[in-house]
């Protein structure tokens, strides 16, 4: 008998999660919350303070660790506090602390967000993604890392063998650091210095010299294109990047991350609403800064293969695009710090752990960049080139220009600060609009569909002079 | 009294600075000589962080490590025959003694200076939590002119590297 | 005072994403600009042409399949024709109407390939593709149930079709024609107002009408340009006169224009085939001819509206069993011949979008 598939659909069988598995997993979830919730009610109560039994916020746990060792070893001056200072041990373990937690954090995310990303592009694909290795396909990443780990990898003739084995080891050091001033609760963030913005964009700023050397090691004029148009993208959109990051600085006064969400916290606002244009903007220039689409010329797979890894095989592969998966992470973090208001969520932060608000926030995010490379097709370079420079760069400058008065404003005003931040707002807003339509109007910019011309239809045929004839009649 | 961490880490970090500078000039790849370089930026953003001046340091990472070297690698990959050779070169002995000179008078400098030392009281009476604060309202405050003056300074050769590199268009 | 770039040469092929098949452009790039492009074929030459001459008339159908392997159906067609002109065989009504209605279904599939793997080559990370892969994958599951292949179908035969569609054929055709309108307009949805994709290419790869004609271009390309031509109305084959459809005409002849082309032909398409399942008549699907056919001497020339454009299969007999000179018009190879016109001067993004617009399949340019 003839298969037909199309009446008679065969279909896999969707595997879902059985009650089996998810009853347990509910009831977790379950008694988490209502813990949760008792010990809020507990400390909104006065009954609690802050000590380490307060899970909801890791970093109390660690300072009472601090503390604990400061007294253990306070009375004891050796020769080690002589050479390493006064609090030397709780110093070394809080580090090892934040750094194990960062490994482990980014080491895990990747895991799950290449899984992730797979499969969210599968159901935007119309089509199912890994689902063969282990689970629901869960185990795909850790066969797909075996798989990198086990390839031989590749050295072309005539390359620079010392810069070409560099680069991928380097991204991956911007790409760990970006981590280290995220606040993901109160008191919980590793490095929470007070330049943490700027902190943010220098360390950025460092990949670009490993990318532009694995482009030129490679001895292969695609890596070269790549390599070059990563560069000219990341030194033009570092700045619309910066300019939207300014206006977030001027506004909270503060370049201390957890002081920017502090201050979203405090006022029950977020600065993305307050700012959508600074949220667009640093939004935009961090897919270009990620090589993402709609701004993934730098490795366009469809042009240049792969841009600057593309004679990079096997592991050395597999960490620039584990350092790819990161940094789009990385991006979604920053985007709900200083834009979606951190861990702060309108009061439920003190109901839930802080972080998972904020873990939620990331996965939004996330979710994003992964739709819009689903979703859109690619720009050129040198209308990326055009849209940065003629066009981001100028509106957001003006953007800083009123979030500066309203900065004055709201300093000045002696009213509630609810009143201006509703005002800020509408004005924003209404000023995003306004100023994204005359600039474009501006630099001779007519929206391209109303010219847009479907085909004509004709039932006649003919050679050239049919053709003159038809343009005469449009 | 200084901790000795500190102390050590001046010294591997100076160590790391000086070795890279040394690489700059001894290597004979130029693209090899830029990464040295950008090593000896870092390793100076790490001095000014045993200095506790973090803006600071964060600002040579972002500018000199970020910014400057890849300048210099555009500008070495735009030079023709740049990337073979970097030792011969008619400009070694001047470049020797200009240097040497230079060093001479920093020694000097750093040597005949009476430096004030902050000890105890003096170093606690300080606060040095906001330097940004501080920069920022030194270079709107009391050196805005020297500020402006800097801002249209580069403005000017902005404009004037433009100026100079452009293309007529073709007719 | 200037800076002075040397140009450089970038070997884009054999292998590359955007080649569509084993096929090399030799690109010279000043920066990220085009100065001039060298098009080297052969690498997927197979000799058909000169395997032909060794073989039957019937045994001739498969190569066709294997020239353009994402049009098996019309590259079938084109050279049943010319094989019947040769020996004047007359094929049944029904046949004719089988005939236009699986060359249509094929030009739907070949077409939603074109735009599919076009905005991939703008830079649509495979979603376009997946999508237009959904409806293709359903054409191509008709195929089976008639023919049992999916690509190389080697369906029509000298005389009429190989096999009469079977019962559960026509529900399922129905069913797809049905649906096909649903999705032809989410495509236009999705893509027609497409900011960047109007962006990458407008004012692309642009050929006039002039232009077009004097390079001889052939189907969407040609119409894209302007020129009202389409072998089905101007030779009406089969039994395209039997059918009310019309030719979609570009303005401008850009990457844009062929892609809209592409589209509003696949409607046309569906118009096609729902007017030829109304109207298809009964009687037999083949004439029956002889296993070694042997034409009388002379030569034939038949050529059919294939997804790419015009197809022709030029076939000459000297009374033997197998042809004597047996040639194909590619459509491929003639509308690749000009890429080097649209895309010098321009940026190599360009470049991809416009080799993308062109819709070549190598298989069809080297034979």
């Amino acid at each position: 008998m003839m298969r037909s598939a199309w009446l008679d659909p065969v279909r896999e069988p969707t595997r879902r999660l059985s009650p089996q598995v998810l009853a347990p997993l509910a009831v977790l979830l379950v008694a988490f919350l209502a813990l949760n919730v008792a010990i809020a009610v507990l400390i909104v109560s006065g009954r609690l303070d802050g000590h380490w039994y307060d899970f909801r916020d890791l970093g109390n746990a660690v300072q009472a660790l601090r503390e604990w060792l400061d007294d253990r070893t306070a009375d004891q001056p050796g020769w080690l506090s002589d050479l390493l200072g006064d609090h030397w041990l709780s110093y070394i373990v809080t580090a090892l602390i934040g750094a194990i937690g960062i490994l482990s954090f980014v080491g895990v995310v990747l895991l799950v967000l290449i899984w992730v990303e797979r499969r969210l592009i599968g159901r935007i694909q119309v089509r199912r993604g890994p689902n063969r290795v282990g689970p629901f396909g869960l185990l795909q990443p850790f066969a797909d890392a075996i798989k990198l780990i086990q390839k031989e990898t590749l050295i072309p003739r005539g390359a620079d063998r010392f810069m070409f084995y560099l680069p991928p080891v380097l991204v991956f050091i911007p790409g760990l650091l970006v981590w280290a001033p995220v606040p993901w609760a109160p008191h919980m963030s590793y490095l929470d210095i007070n330049v943490g913005v700027l902190y943010l964009i220098a360390i950025s700023s460092l990949s670009t010299l490993a990318i532009f050397m694995a482009g030129w090691s490679s001895n292969n004029h695609y890596a070269l294109l790549g390599a070059m148009r990563t560069v000219a993208m990341m030194i033009s959109y570092e700045i619309p990047l910066s300019i939207a990051l300014l206006s977030v600085v001027l506004f909270t006064g503060s370049m201390q991350l957890s002081e920017i969400v502090q201050w979203q916290a405090d006022h029950n606002m977020w600065l993305g609403v307050l700012m959508p244009l600074a949220l667009f903007t640093f939004f935009f220039s961090s897919t270009a800064e990620l090589n993402r689409t709609p701004n993934d010329i730098a490795e366009a797979e469809s042009e240049i293969v792969a841009g600057f890894h593309t004679e990079y095989s096997g592991m050395k592969f597999g960490l620039f695009y584990a350092v790819e998966l990161g940094n789009a992470v990385a991006v979604a973090a920053f985007v709900g710090t200083f834009f979606l208001g951190g861990w702060s969520l309108f009061g439920l932060e003190e109901w839930v752990p802080p972080y998972l608000v904020f873990a939620l926030k990331i996965a939004a995010g996330y979710f994003v960049l992964v739709w819009l490379r689903g979703t859109l097709p690619r720009f050129r370079l040198d209308q990326l080139m055009m849209f940065a420079w003629k066009y981001l760069i100028p509106i957001s400058l003006l953007q800083v220009i009123l979030v500066a008065f309203e900065r004055s404003i709201f300093e000045h005003w002696d009213v509630p600060g609810v009143i201006p931040l509703a005002l800020f707002t509408i004005v924003n807003a209404v000023f995003a609009v306004r100023i994204v339509r005359f600039w474009a109007r501006f630099l001779g910019y007519r929206p391209e569909r109303e010219t847009l011309l479907a085909p004509t239809l004709t039932r006649s045929v003919g050679g050239l002079q049919a053709a003159q004839r038809m343009r005469t009649v449009r | 009294m200084e901790s000795t961490g500190i102390v050590l880490g001046f010294w591997l970090l100076s160590g790391v600075t000086v070795a890279s500078a040394l690489l700059v000039f001894l290597s004979r790849n130029l693209l090899h000589a830029v990464l040295a370089l950008v090593l000896s930026f870092l390793g100076m953003a790490g001095l000014f962080v045993t200095l506790s001046a973090d803006f600071i340091a964060v600002a040579q990472v972002l500018i000199y490590a970020g910014a400057i070297s890849v300048l210099l690698v555009f500008a070495v990959m735009l030079t023709p025959l740049a990337s073979r050779d970097n030792a011969n070169s008619l400009f070694v002995l001047p470049g020797v003694l200009i240097g040497a000179a230079f060093a001479g008078i920093v020694g000097f400098v750093a040597i005949d200076v009476d430096w004030p030392e902050l000890t105890g009281k003096a170093v606690l009476g300080r606060d040095f939590t906001t330097t940004v604060q501080g920069i920022g309202s030194a270079l709107l405050d009391p050196y805005v002119l020297a500020f402006e003056i800097a801002s249209v300074l580069l403005l000017s050769a902005l404009v004037g590297a433009i100026v100079l590199v452009r293309e007529d268009e073709p007719a | 005072m200037t800076t002075a770039s040397e140009p450089y040469v970038l070997n884009i092929g054999p292998q590359h994403p955007s080649t569509h098949g084993v096929f090399r452009l030799r690109v010279v790039m000043d920066g990220e600009r085009i100065q001039d492009i060298d098009m080297v074929v052969g690498y997927l030459h197979r000799s058909m042409e000169k395997l032909a001459e060794e073989r039957t008339y019937t045994q001739n159908i498969p190569f066709t399949d294997r020239t353009d392997y994402l049009a098996a159906m019309s590259n079938n067609l084109g050279y049943c024709l010319a094989a019947e002109r040769l020996a004047g065989i007359e094929v049944p009504d029904r046949a004719s109407y089988l005939r236009v209605i699986f060359a249509e279904l094929q030009r739907l599939a070949s077409h939603s390939m074109a735009n599919g793997t076009f905005i991939n080559d703008a830079g649509a990370w495979q979603t376009p593709l997946m999508y237009m892969f959904r409806e293709r994958e359903k054409i191509l599951d008709l195929f089976e149930m008639t023919c049992g292949a999916r690509l190389t179908t080697n369906y029509m035969r000298i005389g009429g079709v190989a096999f009469d569609p079977p019962a559960e054929f026509f529900p399922a055709v129905n069913a797809l024609i049905d649906e096909l309108p649903d999705r032809i307009a989410e495509y236009t949805e999705l893509l027609v107002d497409n900011e960047i994709l109007l962006a990458r290419s407008r004012g692309v790869g642009v050929v006039s009408a002039e232009d077009a004609i004097n390079g001889s271009l052939v189907g969407p390309v040609l119409r894209a340009s302007g020129v009202p031509w389409d072998l089905r109305k101007a030779e009406a084959y089969c039994a395209y006169g039997d059918f009310d459809f019309e030719i979609p005409v570009g303005h401008v002849g850009d990457c844009y224009d062929r892609f809209m082309v592409r589209l509003e032909e696949m409607r046309q398409s569906v118009r096609i085939i729902r007017q030829a399942l109304d109207g298809l008549p009964s009687g037999p699907h083949k004439t029956e001819i002889p296993l070694a056919l042997r034409p009388a001497p002379g030569e034939a020339y038949a050529r059919v509206e294939g997804p790419r454009g015009e197809l022709g299969f030029y076939v000459v007999s000297d009374g033997g069993p197998a042809p004597f000179r047996f040639h194909i018009r590619a459509p491929s190879l003639i509308n690749l011949s000009l890429l080097r016109e649209m895309a010098v001067g321009t940026s190599l993004p360009d470049a991809i979008v416009t080799l993308g617009s062109l819709d070549i399949v190598v298989g069809e340019i080297d034979r």
